[in-house]
């Protein structure tokens, strides 16, 4: 998946899916389009690469599935997230912003000659 | 909780794992359309939506595997699915299965029934309380000989010791008439001192036991009787009442338990402390005792030395302990079974290693006739661990299988055993399965398992897929010849060490059987009749004369007691002087024969006479002694016309009129088993009860012994009788070996055909492998004769190996046989040979087949197979 997922940082793409389902649940096909969506384009990634991480997140108890039907009376298999993956899902963005402020402190930082 | 839902997803992966596909397939293409429909709602046309979807979702086998991949490593090594493959293979192969299958029933059940009566014999705990405190005293002679306690002797132990929380004793059985309900019967009676139940720590059913005043000369009278008595002759009524002997009405006082039994059964149980004390150099009593608080085996035994000692100094030579032997009860329950049952138990696992030897060898072949799919599965992405673990699991579930079935086989054999082995073995009446069986068998089922599991599987699943697939001929995985030759010669020795050992124990067999006795046993029909305590002399007679003169027999007579059966009246002899109570010079046996009977036994007369007609009541009183007698008594001088008296005649001085030739067995060599007998006519107020028939048969005694009963109900309508052979005592006394002959001889059996078949699936294998090689020998004029002959060969080759080995590992092993062989030493030629004769004949039976399918090899298909 590491292939799939292009530029994207190792973990990150994890911690996406989580986020999207934090707005409720929803379908594989719907967290892809939400995440890219909501990126604005940002990541090149192939669809299909949310599938093996939501096997991932669901092997780690972090998200449910179930069938459903939808509106338009299509079984669809939706994602929920569980408590533990909301927990997760809080200590990874803090995570992100400290690990966003440290790196963009080292990026930032004035070029010095010796 | 999400780590339920997590659980129960493997869990479904796990049963399932075909549905999660499916699903995931159904995910992906609701994925695709969901997708495809927003770009058609975006403008695009519908085929430029789906392959723009299909372009923007990626690689669909690649999320699939993907996917399948995250289901995690348990999920991914899918015990289940290897289960199925396992499963699968073993039932595309029916044969072999079922082979494999009924191979480790046997084995596993010939072993689980060994070790049920090994644990139900030596492991289990007697029935009685705190068993381990419990021992058995006798008296230990000057000489170290063991003899029975004498009464006086008991007496001075149980006041004397310290050691003991109890001492009782337990005189041997005898039979009598009583009645309990409206008929007479005879019944098994056991003499019980006071305090026996209580040592032992068994509480009657009902009533109570003996009490000390029961227990005294002239104290009140009182009987127990068994449980079996109590509901089959007193129909389990609730109210004892009492039990009539002769004219004397004695009441019941109590009920043993159902399960009591201590060394015989006995009807009833009588306290045998009121009867007359007898001399103390009578051996009457078995003594047994409870070890007290603090009292170990070793501390006991040196007080009861101290005071064996102290009873010598006080009585002088009237006394023959001159020690006491103490040994555990379970011990002298058990005796010398301990170790024919480890011999059988022994053999049995030898079994079940030929059974699993066999089965190595098998999976080795069949994986080899199946190299080609496990290349394909390597090939496809199985890792080799993958693939031993498959393997592995057939050998599991054909283990599995064989430790079920094994347990059901178990479970009928010892129906069986304890059908037919009640009275060769002690305690065979409490033979059951019980918990720790079960572990035994599932153990064995493990063992199994690894043993027969882990070799194939390691080497099979070490192939190269790579060379395989080519398919080029030589390049498969192999088995090293030197392998199958240790496998094939692994199970040829053991079959040839049980092959032996049977051997050597029919042949103790048949030589205690055809042991000189001093007698003729062999067609002599024997029937115990319980006459009641009067004799009719004159119906006997003509009862005799009627036996005798039965079509197939040769002349009847009559004993008290049967030859062999020392322990039976045996008492003191004196001569004119010597003094009454003390200083025997001898011991013997006391016998009521009538005339004939030396002649029917074919017991030589060496000096004097024999018994005739004349020697009747109102005649001088005559007695015809054993050679040890007259020497003891007379060294040196003619017995004949010498005057002799035991203590069950006091007062009779009997004139010697002959020297007969001593009975003996097997297990009572020749020399000091001395017998004393006396007319029948002069003393038949002694036979107390008790008179047995014996009937020399002129051909196979169980052809005469339907008219013997015939004529005996014709004649003797109100006299229970029990019919027998002679040659049967004899072979009783050696039942121990008799048990292990038989269960030795049936391993051996099965070992020699689990052998054969083992050469015939070796070298089946190798004809199918070297298929090509064959062809082309063929092709270059070798004549199928010897091709066949080639393989035979071969075949005779590995048995050879194996004999070898067998022979060596024979003749180590069957040192331990040593102790319980008769007449034959455990290097016995015939033994070995006879093995290694039939190990042979099986080697070449198992490979004929092999050896003749080679043979039919066409050269021309072979070549063009190329």
């Amino acid at each position: 998946m590491a292939k799939s997922e292009g530029e994207l940082l190792p973990g990150t793409f994890d911690m996406l899916i989580l986020k999207t389902l934090s707005l409720g649940p929803m379908h594989g096909w719907g967290v892809s389009e939400r995440i890219e969506r909501l990126s604005g384009g940002v990541f090149s990634i192939q669809q299909g690469a949310v599938y093996p991480a939501l096997q991932r997140l669901l092997r780690r108890g972090w998200v449910t599935a179930g069938w459903q039907v939808t509106e338009n009376r299509r079984r669809a298999r939706i994602y929920r997230l569980t408590a533990t993956g909301r927990r997760r899902l809080g200590a990874e963005t803090a995570w992100w912003d400290r690990a966003r402020l440290g790196v963009g402190r080292v990026l930032r930082a004035p070029i010095q000659e010796r | 909780m999400s780590w339920v839902h997590g659980l129960r997803d493997r869990l479904r992966t796990l049963f399932h794992p075909g549905e999660r596909d499916e699903e995931l397939a159904e995910e992906i293409r609701f994925h695709l359309e969901s997708e495809a429909a927003r770009l058609t709602r975006n403008g695009h046309d519908q085929a430029t939506a789906r392959a723009r979807a299909l372009e923007r979702f990626g690689n669909t086998a690649h999320v699939m595997q993907a996917t399948r991949e995250e289901r995690g490593p348990s999920t991914s090594g899918a015990p289940m699915h290897d289960l199925r493959w396992a499963l699968r293979a073993l039932s595309k192969q029916p044969g072999f299965t079922a082979l494999a299958l009924i191979t480790l029933a046997l084995g596993i059940g010939a072993t689980t029934t060994a070790f049920t009566v090994l644990n139900t014999v030596l492991l289990r705990p007697l029935p009685y309380r705190d068993p381990v405190r419990l021992v058995l005293m006798r008296e230990k002679t000057a000489t170290g000989a063991i003899r029975p306690v004498s009464f006086p002797n008991f007496t001075d132990w149980r006041e004397k010791t310290r050691s003991f929380s109890g001492v009782a004793s337990e005189m041997f059985v005898w039979s009598q008439t009583v009645t309990a309900g409206a008929e007479p019967l005879r019944a098994t009676v056991m003499g019980v001192s006071s305090g026996f139940f209580s040592v032992l720590g068994v509480q009657p059913l009902k009533g109570r036991e003996f009490t000390a005043e029961e227990n005294r000369l002239g104290g009140p009278r009182a009987v127990m009787v068994s449980w079996n008595f109590w509901k089959t002759e007193m129909h389990g009524r609730a109210e004892l009442g009492d039990i009539r002997f002769g004219d004397e009405k004695i009441p019941v006082v109590g009920v043993a338990p159902e399960s009591f039994r201590f060394i015989d059964d006995a009807d009833l149980y009588y306290p045998h402390e009121r009867m007359p004390g007898t001399c103390r150099s009578c051996h009457n009593y078995l003594v047994i005792a409870r070890l007290g608080s603090g009292a170990t085996l070793e501390s006991a035994r040196a007080e009861m030395s101290t005071l064996s000692r102290n009873l010598v100094r006080t009585y002088g030579t009237d006394t023959e302990a001159a020690d006491v032997e103490m040994i555990p009860l379970r011990d002298f329950l058990v005796g010398d079974y301990h170790v024919m049952l480890l011999i059988v138990f022994g053999a049995a696992g030898m079994v079940l290693l030929v059974a699993c030897t066999n089965l190595v060898s098998a999976q080795l072949a069949r994986g080899l006739a199946r190299a080609r799919e496990l290349a394909v599965r390597a090939a496809l992405g199985a890792s080799r661990g993958r693939l031993a673990r498959q393997l592995f699991l057939e050998s599991g579930l054909l283990s599995l299988g064989g430790a079920v079935l094994g347990a059901t086989v178990a479970f009928l054999l010892t129906r069986g055993v304890r059908f037919f082995g009640a009275g060769l073995v002690p305690r065979l009446e409490e033979l059951r399965m019980d918990r720790s069986v079960l572990l035994f068998t599932a153990l064995a089922g493990v063992g199994t398992a690894l043993l027969i599991g882990v070799y194939p599987a390691l080497t099979l699943a070490a192939g190269s897929p790579g060379r395989l697939l080519r398919g080029s001929r030589g390049s498969r995985v192999t088995v090293r010849a030197s392998v199958w030759r240790l496998l094939v010669g692994f199970e040829v020795a053991m079959a040839i060490v049980l092959l032996v050992g049977s051997a050597l124990l029919i042949r103790t067999l048949h030589n205690i059987l055809s042991a000189d006795t001093g007698f003729q046993a062999r067609g002599v029909v024997t029937a115990a009749l319980a006459p009641g305590d009067s004799l009719d002399l004159p119906r006997f007679e003509r009862l005799r004369a009627e036996l005798g003169a039965l079509p197939g027999a040769g002349g009847a007579a009559f004993t008290n007691v049967l030859p062999l059966r020392w322990g039976d009246g045996s008492g003191p002899v004196r001569r004119p002087g010597d003094p009454l109570d003390r200083n025997w010079p001898a011991m013997a046996g006391f016998r009521l024969v009538s005339p004939d009977y030396f002649t029917v036994l074919r017991q030589p007369v060496i000096r004097g006479r024999a018994f005739t007609s004349a020697d009747g009541a109102g005649a001088p009183l005559v007695a015809i002694v054993t050679p040890g007698i007259a020497e003891k008594l007379w060294p040196g001088e003619n017995p004949l016309g010498k005057q002799i008296a035991t203590n069950y005649l006091f007062d009779q001085w009997l004139t010697v009129v002959g020297v007969v030739s001593e009975a003996s067995s097997w297990a009572m060599p020749r020399g000091g088993q001395n017998e004393i007998f006396t007319p029948l006519a002069q003393h038949s107020r002694k036979i107390e009860g008790r008179i047995v028939a014996v009937i020399r048969s002129n051909g196979n005694p169980a052809d005469l012994m339907p008219s013997v009963r015939a004529r005996l109900r014709s004649l003797l309508p109100e006299v229970p009788a029990k019919l027998g052979t002679l040659e049967e005592r004899i072979a009783r006394s050696a039942a121990d070996r008799r048990f292990a002959m038989l269960a030795l001889s049936l391993f051996a059996a099965i070992a020699l055909v689990l052998a054969g078949i083992g050469i015939y699936g070796t070298m089946a294998y190798t004809v199918a492998t070297r298929t090509h090689e064959i062809g082309v020998r063929m092709a270059l004029g070798a004549t199928p004769h010897g091709v066949r002959m080639r393989i035979l060969g071969d075949a005779a080759g590995m048995a050879f190996g194996g004999i070898a080995g067998g022979i060596g590992a024979g003749l180590f092993v069957t040192r331990y046989l040593q102790s319980t062989l008769y007449g034959v030493s455990h290097v016995d030629a015939i033994a070995y040979l006879s093995g290694a004769g039939a190990l042979l004949l099986a080697a070449l039976l198992g490979a004929y087949i092999p050896a003749r399918r080679s043979s039919r090899v066409d050269p021309m298909l072979v070549i063009r197979a190329e």
